[in-house]
């Protein structure tokens, strides 16, 4: 399909196809992002979580070279992003509030698209188009909001970009599409391993594809772990006030409830013993699902959420 | 196709598309739906010749037929929309296709120089179109009524090429203050746009204000007289450029918006 021999991305300061240093953003007064860093390895599935308004968009504004920052570094495949058409030829991100041009019909979209992207899969692309049932002939303007975001999560997939960004992509999806696109995007992930950035609210259901999480709130990574280490990473232990009361003192605790004489509080990870302990003790353990420790970590304030960490 | 400075980044890592590819596809992407930029345009100007047409019949009929009937059309300003539609076209299209190009991972020097290019070509097109209505309106002596539509006086009665000069600039003014317009809201919106315009209008103001408080009228009538209506509109190129340029670097920094 395509002649020229593909090039691999530009790759210079090791493997780490993101690299971020003490990025701050302003927007006049408002901070976005506070001195954030972080790293993203290649080939994973990054998960980028957090609340409405934490800078998860923002960053990948920054990650694209759509915006600049005020402070700090982003690398991107080793260079910086903005205005760097090495870098940005392996880099796609179609925004949830993605533009497009109001007299385009998807058919424009996906004609134009293959241009810009040197790994375009046509095929792919016409094989999505058929399962989320895109009207490629309608304008625009007149496709539901869910139609338009199978057009860019469609861009997404088949761009097959080295550096793929999600942003909400689900917006308007039901659910029967929703799970189309996680089947289809952990089929060609598998065939076509690259690095891709999942920005979502619907944690519960990514979780499982999810390798890497990055947890933003309030323009501050609060959470950098892998997948695999945070699952079970947290425990909720329920059972009489003064039990739970007893066992978790010491502890750092994420989260506490209490309904008359009934406490649950969640903690971070048991060792075998402690849990044999707990039972012994009546109380009853439950592991927190990833959703619900984001949903513990970005409710607490900045101070408490430090001690948790 | 590969430039001095695309060498060095083939040589670092491997074939990548050069800068000319890139600012093609761009072009390519502004023409991937041309009913905006091209079709309506020339619809809408051809529906004005229709209706032109069809008042210049009657009135030739209901005068007395006279040869010269209609020499008054050579005034005509009827094809003046087209060009200040250009104006109308780029900030449309910069306005929607830029936050798109962005997502495709264009960079904004590559857009903007496909954008412009673009520019170039649309020109050479609608001019081209013009001259050859223009040469049929000749032929044809006025459309069979001594009319005059794409003939105009304001083209310059020069030669043909002198006049064909004067379209091209003319739509390459427009279509360049319009990019620089875009500019301005894309990256600034609205206030841009007011902030812009408030300073053109005090700088124009102020113009005036010195070539009357200089007594220098005279002047610049005598400056248009020597350098002639092509004199003008080759003149125009420069103010054609600066807008050109200043799009350019006002839009090196703009952030696509939602």
């Amino acid at each position: 399909m395509n002649t020229t021999p593909s090039a691999p991305p530009p790759s210079g300061t090791g493997d780490l196809v993101v690299d971020v240093r003490s990025l701050t953003k302003r927007f006049g007064g408002f901070t976005a992002l506070d001195d954030v860093s972080f790293q993203l390895q290649p080939d994973m599935i990054h998960g980028l979580l957090g609340r409405n308004g934490a800078g998860k968009t923002t960053i990948m504004q920054l990650l694209t070279g759509q915006d600049f920052a005020s402070h700090g570094t982003v690398n991107v495949f080793g260079e910086r992003p903005a205005e760097n058409a090495a870098v940005l030829e392996h880099v796609c991100f179609i925004k949830e509030s993605q533009r497009y041009p109001d007299n385009f019909k998807p058919k424009h979209v996906f004609r134009s698209a293959p241009w810009f992207f040197e790994h375009w899969d046509a095929d792919f692309a016409a094989r999505l188009i058929d399962d989320f049932r895109l009207p490629v002939d309608r304008r625009i303007k007149k496709l539901s909001r869910g139609q338009l975001s199978a057009v860019g999560v469609i861009v997404g997939l088949a761009s097959r970009a080295p550096l793929t960004f999600f942003d909400e992509p689900y917006l308007g999806l039901d659910a029967v599409a929703r799970q189309i696109f996680y089947d289809r995007l952990l089929e060609d992930y598998a065939e076509h391993p690259r690095t891709i950035v999942l920005s979502t609210h619907l944690i519960d259901e990514v979780s499982n594809m999810l390798e890497h999480v990055l947890v933003i709130d309030e323009g501050r990574i609060i959470l950098d772990e892998d997948a695999d280490d945070l699952r079970g990473s947290a425990t909720t232990v329920v059972g009489s006030a003064s039990r739970v009361e007893e066992f978790v003192a010491g502890r750092d605790i994420i989260h506490r409830e209490a309904i008359g004489g009934l406490a649950s509080a969640t903690i971070g990870r048991l060792t075998p013993d402690e849990r044999r302990a707990a039972t012994s003790a009546g109380l009853e353990l439950s592991t927190v699902s990833l959703q619900q420790l984001i949903v513990h970590l970005t409710k607490v304030s900045d101070k408490e959420f430090k001690e948790a960490a | 196709m590969t430039t001095i400075a695309e060498t060095q980044s083939v040589a670092r890592r491997g074939a990548h598309p050069s800068s000319t590819t890139r600012i093609w596809r761009v072009v390519k992407l502004q023409f991937t739906n041309s009913w905006n930029i091209l079709v309506l345009p020339v619809l809408i100007l051809g529906a004005i010749f229709v209706l032109n047409y069809a008042i210049w019949v009657i009135a030739f009929r209901s005068s007395d037929m006279s040869e010269n009937a209609l020499d008054g059309t050579q005034y005509s300003g009827s094809t003046i929309f087209i060009f200040a539609y250009m104006l109308v076209v780029a900030i449309q299209a910069i306005n929607l296709t830029f936050p798109f190009a962005l997502g495709y991972g264009a960079t904004r020097r590559d857009y903007y120089l496909g954008t412009s290019l673009t520019w170039l070509i649309l020109s050479a097109i609608l001019t081209l179109g013009i001259a050859i209505c223009g040469q049929l309106e000749t032929w044809t002596n006025g459309w069979g009524l001594r009319a005059t539509f794409f003939n105009a006086v304001y083209f310059g009665d020069d030669s043909f090429a002198a006049r064909m000069f004067t379209v091209f600039a003319a739509f390459l003014f427009f279509f360049f203050v319009g990019t620089a317009s875009a500019a301005v809201y894309v990256r600034w919106r609205a206030n841009g746009l007011i902030v812009a315009g408030l300073v053109l209008a005090v700088l124009l103001v102020g113009a005036v204000a010195l070539i009357s408080f200089t007594d220098s009228w005279k002047g610049v009538g005598e400056w248009f007289a020597v350098t002639g209506g092509t004199g003008v509109v080759a003149w125009s190129l420069v103010v054609t450029a600066i807008a050109a340029v200043t799009g350019f670097f006002i839009l090196r920094r703009a952030t696509p918006k939602s």
